[in-house]
């Protein structure tokens, strides 16, 4: 036994080594090539004497741009040097949490406006109305565009310097509008309009569409439409219905209003109804609009990446989102806005505090991420050439974008509305059951917080 | 009946049924092993082709590129998780090793008083689940300032009750008459532990061994809280960080990252199963 | 004192050498256990009183204040439809992963135990999986499952199955799952079986032989009965284990669709972490630590009964 033992673990130990030996040697960057679309996890930026750290959950092609920015403004002022480290949102939030329980958070951190009262009521975020004109601070408080603006305002207090705006828009396929022959440079007034375009748009396997005799709903290879991300569709079509989530003061769950009603049933007709669009669970969106087999996506602003970067060949066509509701436009904005922590003083805060300045005035470079600029001075100088999709949708925001709800519970409130509404848009459970539960749900986080 | 066959044709017969249970066992084999092939295969496959319909199963421009990049770029730090994942398991594994080990002699061999209540009480402790723990541990590890450092992977890893009852009934056993012979010659108990309990028990500990190893190279939850700096990291926590939760842009680097933290475990196991069957077998695990 | 009471007679020193050596020993084994129990308290019974503790406490992270509120936690978890549906929707998944990897890894063993050809291709195939991070096995699977691009809807087709939604039908969730989960553990099992199997005698094989069972008389009268602890120690340890499942449904369905595949430890993950209520979280954890407590109890009684008569 022992004696077949030595050799073996001898031999193991031995392979072990020798790949740890070749990963040293392979990790020296002899061989570092650029990947422009790749994601750097942790950057350094500049050598000086001042460390900063700043956290961001950007792990696209957006990172990139970000670092790209940071590394300016670390060679423009030696005497700092800067670490970003990117994650996944979904392990940022855990990472945050963790470092600021630890009592070591990092010096800036990105977040969004709508979790500035789950942060700030902990009381870990610094406030920032000194760094704006009205108090006397560097930054034109009028050049930062609406809604998002008012939106970092937490009990009297602003928080935070907004980098951009992002949200939701419509992306059409030209291809396929051709195809079918519709214009993609216009947008679908209504929602009639837009039933109308994704009917003529979606295919079945035997090239018929859902209004023809013998259309297969369980065989199409094109769709018309989809659902996308649920909570900027849910909420933006609940928006312009006249509806949402909860009440003005915040103290009364309404998503089983009529509005409520009418915004899931538009979206559930789509499916179901209408057959212009694909049950949402396991449905990639992404993957299928880069095949050329799906006609309108409703996306972020984000999405530019996708479609010029990885997708260069795809025809596309960005629009602020049609109106489907029959009361008001409305589109769902949220923002990335820099963050320090209430216990930053001192060298450190001052440089945070320039760094924040510094980013909020790159908009214009920001802007390749697909986000829209912050700043409406920064807005009037995209060139349309290049940023179709930020003009388009970013003009949408300023016209009817509204901000989602920040409350000290946005992230519970939407982890209780959202399954809820995937659950109804899945047939699992039947309009009036999703919503009654979702607003059940949202009123016990509600009575909770008082 | 039997004997109307003659001697040939009965072995052809069973050859014919032993070929055919190989097949069918290759085939079960292949289908088990498929996704880990699958995993090597989108590794060597660019990606820009990982999204291709029909898949690639052969990629068909098999490229060492996504390795190249993991490792090259500096700002993929994955040869420095690579190198926390093998420091961290190394030094768990052995540090269990000793802990448990002497423990268990001593519940195995030694008498005290309370030792058989000490070992209740801790065999209880098995059905308290690690979920209940997790928030006061990692209060204290805040409290100790452990908090992203190694501290806080390597020390909670080492009260592993399943590790003491396991070698414990494998030392029960092991005959006392060796041990004897070792008293009368004055030798004293830590070294009739060490020079020959536990040298007799090298293929107990191989298979614990690999568990321990196991449980601490591919732990995910626990790592991702404790620990904060990027640097600081470990390969199941760098791997979550490739890819992002609702689109995976680099799919093809996130397979070459899964098939790096596999690799070398595959290669341990494929060594030492014969141990770590042993280990199992002589335990006692197997009739608890 | 002790010295006049016992006085100098050779009984007497003999033993006091005995007690004196045992006194050694008792100090040795103190010792020798000493470092395992001292980790032992600091990280699992000190916590788990803590935990206990924290559940009676609306206690939520970064909070000044960590008021007493009795029973409250515990009531508002009774009420807590979603703690409810998760329980549910994890014991489907615990009850379909244990029965599943228990047949097919005892199957298994039966088979590599044999001196066939390729015995340790075979051995080393199926265990290979278990090797795997949960993190790893997900991105595989994730792929592998997708409806319009994955791989098995890909074989399917070739047989003319239709694409089936293994991710985002309500009632195959969680089958799928535990079909991941399965084939990603089995391996370990089987090495449990092995062992067992390789600890009947011989000769009880040979005796039946004699008495003329047959091969399936052989493994029911004789491998069966004889594995029994083995059977039990693999389901309770499955059943503890899978229990907790967090890192599949996470990471490949999201709790999805709807809540179909939400399990506990996803939701104490999002009351504790993400919502930052640890208190509750803790009452949850407390809740799951019962649950699995008494599940193991009825599983002694289920299979353990032979053993007692």
């Amino acid at each position: 036994m022992r004696r077949s033992f030595v050799p073996l673990a001898f031999a193991a130990v031995s392979v072990l080594l020798l790949m740890v030996a070749m990963m040293m040697f392979m990790s020296t960057p002899v061989l570092a090539q650029e990947n422009p679309t790749a994601t750097p996890i942790v950057a350094e930026a500049g050598t000086g004497a001042i460390q900063l750290r700043y956290w961001n959950g950007l792990t696209g092609s957006d990172g990139v741009t970000m670092n790209e920015m940071v590394a300016k403004f670390a060679e423009e002022n030696p005497e700092v040097s800067i670490r970003v480290e990117s994650m996944a949102w979904a392990t940022y939030f855990d990472k945050l949490l963790t470092s600021l329980v630890a009592g070591d958070p990092p010096e800036l951190f990105l977040l969004h406006h709508q979790e500035i009262p789950q942060f700030a009521r902990l009381g870990v975020l610094g406030a920032t109305d000194d760094m704006f004109d009205y108090a006397g601070g560097p930054l034109p408080a009028a050049d930062f565009a609406e809604p998002i603006f008012s939106a970092t305002v937490y009990n009297g207090v602003r928080y935070g310097v907004v980098i951009d705006n992002h949200g939701w828009g419509l992306w059409v396929n030209n291809d396929l509008f051709e195809a079918a022959g519709l214009d993609p440079s216009v947008r679908p007034a209504n929602a009639e309009e837009y039933i109308r375009y994704a009917t003529l748009l979606t295919l079945d396997a035997n090239g018929k569409h859902p209004n023809e005799e013998g259309f297969d709903p369980e065989n199409v290879v094109q769709w018309g439409a989809c659902i996308s991300w649920l909570k900027p569709t849910f909420l933006s079509t609940l928006w312009q219905f006249g509806g949402d989530i909860v009440s003005e003061d915040g103290k009364t769950a309404t998503i089983n209003s009529e509005a409520g009603h009418k915004a899931l049933q538009f979206l559930y007709d789509l499916i179901y109804v209408h057959h212009v669009a694909p049950p949402p669970a396991g449905f990639d969106s992404w993957q299928t609009f880069a095949a050329n087999k799906l006609a309108m996506i409703p996306e972020g602003t984000w999405f530019r990446n996708f479609v010029t970067l990885d997708n260069p060949d795809l025809n596309w066509t960005a629009h602020g989102l049609p109106q489907w509701g029959d009361v008001r436009p409305a589109t769902w904005v949220s923002s990335h806005v820099l963050y320090w922590p209430a216990s930053l003083s001192g060298e450190k805060l001052e440089w945070a505090r320039k760094l924040a300045i510094y980013l909020s005035e790159q908009g214009l470079y920001w802007a390749t991420s697909g986000q829209v600029p912050g700043r409406l001075s920064q807005r009037a100088e995209l060139d349309p050439e290049v940023f179709p999709s930020n003009i388009a949708i970013g003009r949408a925001f300023e016209e009817y974008g509204v901000p989602e709800l920040a409350s000290p519970y946005s992230t519970e409130l939407v982890a209780a509305f959202e399954p809820e509404i995937d659950a109804a848009l899945n047939n699992l459970k039947t309009i009036d059951q999703a919503l009654n539960d979702a607003n059940d749900r949202i009123q016990a986080i509600l009575d909770r917080g008082g | 009946m039997a004997a109307a066959y003659s001697d040939v044709g009965y072995r052809r017969i069973q050859l014919l049924k032993k070929t055919l249970v190989q097949i069918v066992l290759l085939f079960i084999a292949f289908v088990v092993f498929f996704p880990i092939m699958w995993m090597i295969s989108q590794s060597l496959t660019p990606n820009s082709e990982v999204w291709d319909w029909p898949p690639q199963f052969i990629p068909q421009h098999p490229t060492l590129e996504n390795y190249q990049t993991l490792f090259t770029r500096q700002d993929l730090a994955i040869g420095h998780w690579f190198v926390n994942s093998l420091f961290v398991s190394t030094i768990t594994t052995i540090l269990t090793l000793f802990i448990t080990s002497l423990a268990a002699y001593s519940f195995a061999r030694l008498r005290f008083p309370g030792r058989d209540i000490i070992f209740f009480i801790m065999l209880s402790a098995l059905v308290i689940p690690a979920q209940v723990t997790l928030i006061p541990i990692f209060l204290l590890m805040r409290d100790f300032k452990w908090l992203d450092t190694y501290h806080a992977l390597i020390w909670p890893a080492m009260a592993n009750v399943f590790a003491v009852f396991m070698l414990r009934q494998f030392f029960l056993g092991i005959p006392r008459e060796l041990e004897e012979a070792a008293i009368l010659d004055g030798a004293t108990r830590f070294g009739i532990y060490w020079r020959i309990i536990l040298p007799m028990s090298s293929s107990a500990l191989t298979a614990l061994a690999i568990f321990v190893f196991l449980g601490s190279w591919n732990d995910l939850f626990w790592p991702l809280i404790v620990l904060n700096r990027l640097e600081m990291r470990t390969l199941p926590v760098g791997l979550t960080v490739l890819s992002s939760a609702y689109y995976t842009r680099e799919q093809s680097l996130v397979q070459a990252g899964a098939v790096i933290a596999s690799v070398p475990v595959l290669i341990f196991y494929a060594f030492f199963q014969r141990q770590i069957l042993k280990g199992i077998t002589f335990t006692g695990m197997a009739g608890m | 004192m002790q010295k006049v009471a016992t006085g100098p007679t050779l009984q007497g020193r003999i033993g006091q050498f005995q007690f004196t050596l045992r006194r050694q020993e008792a100090v040795t084994g103190f010792l020798f256990i000493l470092p395992f129990v001292a980790f032992f308290v600091i990280f699992r019974v000190w916590p788990a009183i803590q935990a206990i503790l924290m559940s009676f406490r609306q206690w939520e992270v970064l909070m000044p204040e960590h008021p007493y509120i009795g029973l409250n936690n515990f009531r508002e978890l009774m009420n807590d439809d979603l703690w409810w549906l998760s329980l549910r929707n994890t014991s489907l998944f615990a009850v379909l992963t244990v029965i599943g990897n228990t047949l097919i890894s005892l199957a298994a063993a039966l088979v590599v135990i044999q001196p066939i050809r390729f015995q340790t291709l075979y051995r080393v195939v199926f265990y290979a999986p278990v090797l795997l991070s949960v993190s790893s096995v997900c991105v595989i699977w994730s792929w592998i499952l997708n409806k319009e691009f994955g791989v098995l809807n890909y074989f399917l087709s070739k047989f003319g199955i239709a694409p089936v939604p293994w991710t985002a039908d309500p009632n195959i969730v969680i089958p799928s799952l535990s079909l991941v989960t399965i084939w990603w553990g089995f391996g370990f099992p089987m090495l449990v079986f092995m062992a067992g199997l390789q600890a009947i005698p011989e000769h009880l094989y040979e005796a039946a032989k004699i008495d003329g069972a047959n091969a399936w008389q052989r493994f029911r009268f004789v491998t069966l009965p004889l594995l029994r602890p083995t059977i039990l120690f693999v389901t309770v340890t499955q059943f503890i284990a899978h229990l907790q499942v967090f890192g599949q449904s996470f990471i490949i369905t999201g709790g999805g669709p709807g809540r179909s595949s939400y399990t506990v430890i996803m939701h104490l993950y999002y009351t504790a972490w993400r919502f930052y209520r640890m208190g509750y979280g803790a009452a949850m954890a407390v809740a799951l630590g019962i649950v699995m407590i008494v599940l193991t109890l009825i599983q002694f009684r289920f299979f353990g009964r032979r053993e007692e008569e």
